[in-house]
């Protein structure tokens, strides 16, 4: 993990970076709109966003797997643009779907992209055994990946990626589909590969994961960033230190009323089942939130005042809120 | 940085695509095998046999069946792989993340199908040894062997690069109109069951078909096999074959480009 960022050197410099569709029509869309931040080396980087913020769009374009419409992307220096190669060979990519070679076996796979990295015989089997028992597919290693279940496959997908020791490594949501025992392991191997140099750049819906190991995270929604920084740092970004949950049946129009009628409230905003109220003074907020609950005749099924999560600063970043 | 050879890296891309066909080789051989076997079966043994076509037929029809063979089968073989790597399984990503140019994986693809593209070639000559062999007059001399080579060659070329452009082209649940609508008439307007020459009588066809590379291919191959039989200048042929390879190299190259880059 890393310490003092001013001593580090810089391992992805993004600056102002565009990505345009040209749709049927002539309709542009902008999937990503002139994103800038810079990922040190040794750091451990999250990128989170929900579904469509540009994610994806945004690390393929890192992984010169897309074409960049605007601004400009440095990886170890070199330009993403200008030398393809030479930043392919910086990097290993974990991508959202199995792109694993179906008629190969496992082992195969990683000797394959191991022989890609120029990386000898000897070189690729000790870290094939190394990356096959890590990640318990030692076992199965000789049978083809097309009968591999998706868990399986993920597990290889990151092992390849990982095979030639990237300088730095890109995993596009590497622990959706993995058992928590796994998700465990993976995690564990990443540290690992963290504390000899690499540096990791991952996009991941679960946020308790980022909040235990990223040393900073970029929060992207509607193609822009929203937020950046260390996770307590974008939890200081919310104006508030305590968020009440409350399962409970408020229309749009209520939930606004709240926000407005209640002192201590600093907004409030719907998220899945659940009715997030951002206060000021926590016990005073609670008071005059049940009573004014009481005064609408409201039924809760449920009420709990917590701190703020990384989720509680996602929410708050991503969606829309009603403030006072 | 580590020096990382192009070379080493286009041929383990080529072995990996070999390995992964040669263990399906008995529906290789099937795929491969199937049309001409029918179509010399049937042209080239029964209809000759019970006099519905000459019997010199089997000859004018052999060099065709060996382009046909080796135009297909590297098509095939460049393509449906391509195809499905883009737009299916998405294996080919992670070729794409070698630390090598993008045109080092087209090739590697390219290469696979030249290769299958001899092997279809040669397939054609047991099938056609066991209905054909008393009908062909073919005649092979010493100073003929290097240039028929070199056409063979500049076949399975052609073969791999129309590959590749179909191959960035069709969606894989466009392949299966691929054979109505694309192979088959290549096929039989490729100069297969008849010569260009002959074709006089119908002159707006006899040139439309120019656009068929098959054409080109087995009237040249008919010029050095079947040299008893009329066919196009040989010139006018390699020029036919190798303008459309180039046309067809050029604008696959760009689409192979385009959709590796997400365009």
């Amino acid at each position: 993990m890393i310490g003092d960022y001013s001593m580090k050197k810089t391992m992805l410099e993004v600056n102002d970076l565009k990505k345009t569709y040209l749709m049927k029509g002539g309709r542009k869309i902008d999937a990503v709109r002139g994103v800038s931040f810079d990922v040190y080396e040794g750091e451990v980087f999250g990128f989170l966003g929900p579904n469509g913020a540009g994610k994806s769009t945004t690390i393929n374009m890192l992984t010169t797997q897309l074409e960049i419409s605007g601004g400009k992307v440095l990886v170890d220096g070199l330009s993403v643009k200008d030398s393809p190669e030479k930043v392919r060979q910086s990097i290993g990519v974990v991508a959202q779907h199995n792109n694993l070679d179906r008629g190969l076996t496992a082992r195969e796979n990683l000797l394959y992209h191991a022989s890609y990295f120029g990386m000898t015989k000897k070189e690729a089997d000790e870290k094939a055994d190394y990356y096959l028992a890590k990640l318990g597919l030692t076992e199965r290693q000789n049978d083809y990946v097309k009968s591999y279940s998706g868990g399986m496959a993920q597990r290889l997908k990151i092992a390849r990626a990982m095979i030639h020791q990237p300088k730095i490594l890109f995993l596009d949501e590497p622990t959706t589909g993995l058992d928590p025992a796994y998700r465990h392991i993976l995690w564990e191997l990443m540290m690992e590969l963290n504390k000899q140099g690499t540096t990791i750049f991952l996009t991941t819906h679960y946020m308790e994961e980022p909040e235990a190991f990223c040393d900073r995270v970029a929060i992207m929604n509607q193609g822009e960033i929203k937020g950046i920084g260390t996770v307590e740092e974008l939890k200081n970004s919310i104006p508030t230190s305590d968020i009440i949950k409350l399962d409970a049946q408020l229309s749009d129009k209520q939930i606004s009323e709240l926000a407005k009628d209640v002192k201590s409230v600093e907004r409030a905003t719907k998220h899945e089942n659940d009715i997030l109220i951002y206060v000021k003074e926590k016990d005073k907020a609670l008071t005059q939130v049940l009573e004014w609950l009481t005064e609408k005749k409201v039924s809760v099924k449920n009420l709990s005042l917590s701190a703020v999560t990384l989720d509680d600063v996602f929410i708050h970043l991503t969606k829309g809120t009603h403030k006072k | 940085m580590k020096k990382i050879s192009s070379f080493k890296v286009f041929t383990t891309m080529v072995k990996r695509d070999l390995v992964i066909q040669l263990r399906d080789k008995w529906e290789f051989i099937f795929r491969v095998a199937m049309l001409p076997f029918v179509l010399i079966l049937v042209y080239g043994y029964i209809l000759p046999k019970i006099g519905v076509l000459d019997a010199s037929f089997p000859s004018q029809m052999f060099p065709g069946m060996v382009g046909m063979s080796m135009l297909l089968t590297g098509i095939h073989g460049t393509a449906v792989p391509l195809t499905m790597d883009f737009n299916n399984s998405r294996e080919i990503e992670d070729r794409l993340q070698a630390p090598v140019k993008t045109g080092v994986v087209a090739l590697a693809k390219m290469t696979v199908g030249f290769i299958e593209s001899f092997i279809g070639g040669l397939i054609v000559l047991p099938i056609s040894l066991i209905f054909m062999a008393d009908q062909i007059n073919v005649t092979i001399t010493l100073s003929n062997v290097l240039p028929l080579i070199g056409v063979l060659v500049l076949t399975a070329i052609t073969s791999a690069c129309l590959g590749l452009l179909v191959g960035t082209i069709v969606k894989p649940r466009q392949i299966a109109a691929m054979f109505p609508g694309f192979l088959m008439p290549v096929v039989f307007t490729g100069a297969i069951f008849f010569s260009w020459e002959s074709l006089s009588n119908v002159p707006v066809f006899q040139w439309l078909v120019l656009i068929n590379p098959l054409v080109h291919i087995n009237e040249a191959l008919r010029f050095f096999m079947t040299p008893q039989i009329l066919s196009l200048d040989i010139w006018y042929s390699l020029l036919g074959i190798v303008v459309l390879t180039v046309l067809m190299l050029f604008f696959g190259s760009r689409r192979f480009v385009s959709m590796s880059k997400n365009k």
